[in-house]
C-alpha cells in the first residue's frame, strides 16, 4: 500500500468532493512540479493528486501524495487503485526524463513501461482524460523533412538515441491504446524545444556558453517554445478534450546563425565528421546517448507545424520563437551578475 | 635619390617635365587637403639649389608625408567609406543577416544585397535572354515547371530573378530546390536565405496557399546529375506530384525552357562509389574537383530563358486530380511542351558563348 501521508488525512474528511481531480504522474519534473502548482494557484483550485517517488519540498503539504515506482511491475494496479480511490477524471502522465539518461534499461523501464503502466491503470480506473508531455523530437531531424512537419507525418527517431526510440515507442503505444479505449481522451503533447528563465535541460546548458559549437557550413531553421507557454498549453489540455497528438512551438522560425548574433554569441563553427566523432566517443565513456543524436539537430530541418494546436486545444503562445530565445538569453545573463 | 638614379644626368627637357608635373601635384594637395608645404620634399634632388632646403632636421619626408595622412583620416568617416564599399561590392555576407526571416527562411535584406550580385549574373555573367514573360498569367497561384541543370541550383535562381525583374507582378517565385543540398555544406542556408526551399509536396502546398509562386524542377536530381552527352534531353519527371497539386489548387502551370544552363557545369561522369562513400553526389566536371573550389565557378555560357503558354485545370480535371492515369497524361504532356520549347531555342543560339 502506498504510503497516503499526514495530508490525506487532514483533507480525508473532505472526501464527498465534487471538485474535479487531476493526477499528476513524475511531479519531480519541471512540467509535473509547475502545473501542479498552478492547479493549486487556480480558483477554485482542483484536487491534486501527486503520483512519484518524491514530493518536491515546495509541495510538501499542499497535495495528496502517493508513493510509487513506476518502474515497479505491479505498478500498474498501484497507479489504478489510488486513482479509483481518489476518484481522479484527468490524468497527466510527466515521467520522463527531460535528457537522455546515462542508464538506458533503467530509462527504458520508467518512460516506456511506466507509461504502459500508467495507460493500463487509467483504463481499468475510469479515467476520463489522460495527457502526456511527449516531444517533437520524436519526429527526427532529417534532410528529407518537409519544412514543416504536421502530426500526421512518421515518426522517425534518430537509430542511435535511445531516448528518442524509446518516446516514440510510447507515442505507438498511445495511440493504439487511444484506439482501444475511446472513452479516454488520449492528448500527446509534443512541444520543441523549451527555453525559458528557469528551464534547464541537456540544450540550454549548450546554449548557455559564450561560443557555442555549431556545424560547419549548416545553419538550421530553429523553434523555441518558451516555458510558459508550454505550462499553458498543458494547462489547456487538461481543461479541454483534444484528443489527439499536438505539434507546440512559438510563432516563427530563426536560422541558428541569428539566434546565436541576436544572443551576442559567437559561434564556434566545427566540421561536422569530427563532431560526430568526438560525440561517439564521450558516449562510450558515459555508456548513455550520443551527445553526436543533439547534433542532427543543428544540422538538419526540424520544424513543426502547430496549426492543428491552434485549431483545436486553443494554444495561442505568447512568446514568438525570438522572444522566448531573447528570454532565454536574458535570465542566463542576469543570472550571470552576482 | 638623384645619385642612385643610376646612369648619367637627366636630359633637360624631361627634368623641366618632372619639375612642372611636380608643382602641379603639390598645388592639387594643398588645394584638396591644405598641406601647407614646408618641406620642398619631392622636387629636392631634382632642383640644382638644394643649399635652402627649409625642412625642419627632425622630421623626415615621409613622417611628415604620415603626419598629414593622419590628420586627414582623422576626418574620414570611416562606417561611410565601409558604406561605400560595400555598396558597390554586392555579394551577400555575413552582414547581411536581418533578424527576421519568414517562415521558409527567406531573409528580405539579405535577398535586397544579393539583387546587384544576381543582376550581374543576370545580365553579365549569363547574359539571360528571357521570351515569353508575357505569356506568364497574373494568377493567384502559379506553379513554374522547368527543366533542371547545373549542379549548383543557378537555373532557379536565375528564373526567379528573370520573373521578379520582367513581369509586371514583381512577385519573386520561391524556387524548389533538390533534398541533396540539404545535406551539402555552406549551400541550404544561403539558398534558403535567397528564397529557395526544399522540394516536397508539403512545402509545394503551403507555399502556394500563402500565395506566393512556386518554381519546380520535376526532374530532380536525375536531371542535375545527368551526364553532358544528354543535355537538354529531359529526364523522366519523378512522381509529378506537381499535377495533382495544381489541379487541387487551381495554380495555373506555367512550362519554362531553360537553354544554358546545362553548360555551367558540363558533367563528364558521376561516379556511384563516390556517392556511397561520400553520401553525397560527386560530379565529375572539367573543372571540379580538378581545380578545387575554383570548380565551383559556373562556366558564362549564354542563357535563353523561354516561359510557355500557361495550362490551366477546369472543373473537371480538378475532379480527376486524384485518378493516377489523369496525372500521369498531364504530366508527359508538360514535360513534352517543355521538351518542344527546349527544341525551338537550342538552335537560335550559335554557340554556347554567343
Amino acid at each position: 500500500m502506498p504510503d497516503t501521508g499526514r495530508v490525506s488525512a487532514r483533507r480525508a474528511p473532505r472526501s464527498v468532493d465534487s471538485r474535479p481531480t487531476v493526477a499528476i504522474t513524475g511531479l519531480g519534473t519541471f512540467t509535473g512540479a509547475r502545473i501542479a502548482e498552478r492547479l493549486l494557484e487556480q480558483d477554485p483550485p482542483p484536487r491534486v493528486v501527486g503520483i512519484d517517488l518524491r514530493l518536491p519540498r515546495r509541495l510538501e503539504g499542499r497535495l495528496r501524495h502517493h508513493r510509487v515506482d513506476l518502474t515497479e511491475p505491479t505498478a500498474d494496479s498501484m497507479v489504478a487503485e489510488i486513482l479509483e480511490k481518489e476518484r481522479c477524471e484527468t490524468v497527466l502522465h510527466a515521467a520522463f526524463f527531460t535528457d537522455p539518461h546515462p542508464d538506458l534499461e533503467y530509462s527504458h523501464e520508467l518512460e516506456v513501461v511506466g507509461s504502459l503502466h500508467v495507460m493500463n491503470a487509467a483504463a481499468a480506473s475510469g479515467v476520463r482524460k489522460l495527457v502526456v508531455t511527449s516531444s517533437a523530437q520524436v519526429y527526427g531531424p532529417h534532410p528529407d523533412n518537409p519544412n514543416f512537419l504536421s502530426e500526421d507525418h512518421a515518426l522517425r527517431p534518430q537509430r542511435d538515441s535511445h531516448a528518442l526510440r524509446d518516446r516514440a515507442e510510447v507515442e505507438s503505444l498511445l495511440r493504439i491504446f487511444a484506439q482501444r479505449h475511446r472513452a479516454i481522451a488520449v492528448t500527446s503533447l509534443r512541444p520543441c524545444w523549451i527555453v525559458g528563465p528557469s528551464y534547464e535541460s541537456a540544450l540550454t546548458r549548450r546554449f548557455e556558453s559564450a561560443r557555442v559549437v555549431t556545424l560547419l557550413g549548416y545553419d538550421p531553421l530553429l523553434q523555441f517554445l518558451h516555458e510558459s507557454d508550454w505550462l499553458d498549453a498543458v494547462e489547456l489540455a487538461l481543461e479541454r478534450d483534444a484528443p489527439g497528438a499536438f505539434n507546440l512551438a512559438g510563432d516563427g522560425v530563426l536560422p541558428l546563425s541569428t539566434l546565436l548574433r541576436l544572443a551576442g554569441k559567437r559561434a564556434l563553427p566545427l566540421p561536422h565528421p569530427l563532431l560526430y566523432r568526438v560525440g561517439h566517443l564521450e558516449s562510450i565513456a558515459r555508456t548513455g546517448d550520443p551527445p553526436a543524436a543533439l547534433l542532427d539537430y543543428l544540422r538538419f530541418l526540424w520544424v513543426v507545424d502547430t496549426r492543428r494546436a491552434r485549431e483545436e486545444l486553443g494554444f495561442d503562445p505568447v512568446y514568438t520563437t525570438k522572444e522566448a530565445w531573447m528570454s532565454f538569453v536574458v535570465a542566463r545573463k542576469l543570472r550571470g551578475y552576482r | 635619390m638623384s645619385d642612385r638614379a643610376g646612369g648619367g644626368p637627366l636630359p633637360p627637357e624631361l627634368l623641366r617635365e618632372l619639375r612642372a608635373s611636380v608643382r602641379a601635384l603639390r598645388g592639387e594637395l594643398e588645394q584638396r587637403f591644405g598641406i601647407r608645404d614646408t618641406g620642398e620634399p619631392v622636387p629636392e634632388p631634382l632642383d640644382e639649389e638644394r643649399g635652402d632646403d627649409t625642412r625642419a632636421p627632425s622630421v623626415g619626408f615621409l613622417e611628415g608625408l604620415a603626419q598629414r595622412v593622419r590628420a586627414q583620416l582623422d576626418d574620414v568617416d570611416v562606417v561611410k567609406l565601409y558604406e561605400a564599399v560595400r555598396a558597390r561590392v554586392s555579394i551577400p555576407g555575413a552582414g547581411d543577416i536581418s533578424a527576421e526571416v519568414d517562415e521558409f527562411g527567406l531573409d528580405e535584406s539579405y535577398l535586397a544585397r544579393a539583387r546587384g550580385w544576381l543582376d550581374w549574373l543576370f545580365d553579365s555573367w549569363w547574359r539571360v535572354r528571357v521570351t515569353g514573360i508575357e505569356l506568364v498569367p497574373d494568377a493567384e497561384r502559379v506553379l513554374f515547371v522547368a527543366n533542371s541543370a547545373g549542379i549548383l541550383p543557378w537555373d532557379a535562381l536565375m528564373v526567379a530573378h528573370a520573373v521578379e525583374r520582367l513581369h509586371p507582378s514583381r512577385r519573386r517565385p520561391r524556387p524548389l530546390v533538390a533534398d541533396w543540398l540539404a545535406t551539402l555544406p555552406f549551400s541550404q542556408s544561403r539558398l534558403a536565405r535567397m528564397g529557395a526551399v526544399r522540394a516536397c509536396a508539403e512545402n509545394a502546398e503551403r507555399l502556394l496557399l500563402s500565395g506566393q509562386w512556386v518554381i519546380a524542377f520535376p526532374e530532380g536530381q536525375k536531371g542535375s546529375l545527368k551526364p553532358f552527352r544528354e543535355r537538354y534531353r529531359l529526364q523522366r519527371f519523378a512522381r509529378g506530384g506537381f499535377v495533382p497539386l495544381a489541379a487541387r489548387l487551381d495554380a495555373a502551370i506555367v512550362p519554362v525552357a531553360i537553354v544554358g544552363a546545362e553548360e555551367t557545369y558540363p558533367v563528364l561522369f558521376e561516379p556511384r562509389a563516390l556517392r556511397r562513400l561520400l553520401g553525397v553526389p560527386v560530379p565529375i566536371t572539367p573543372t571540379f574537383p580538378l581545380l578545387g573550389p575554383l570548380g565551383i565557378v559556373p562556366l558564362p555560357s549564354q542563357w535563353r530563358i523561354r516561359f510557355g503558354a500557361p495550362i490551366r485545370f477546369d472543373a473537371a480535371a480538378r475532379e480527376r486530380s486524384r485518378d493516377p492515369l489523369f496525372v500521369n497524361r498531364t504530366r508527359e504532356q508538360v514535360r513534352g511542351l517543355i521538351q518542344a520549347l527546349l527544341e525551338e531555342e537550342l538552335p537560335r543560339r550559335r554557340s554556347i558563348f554567343s
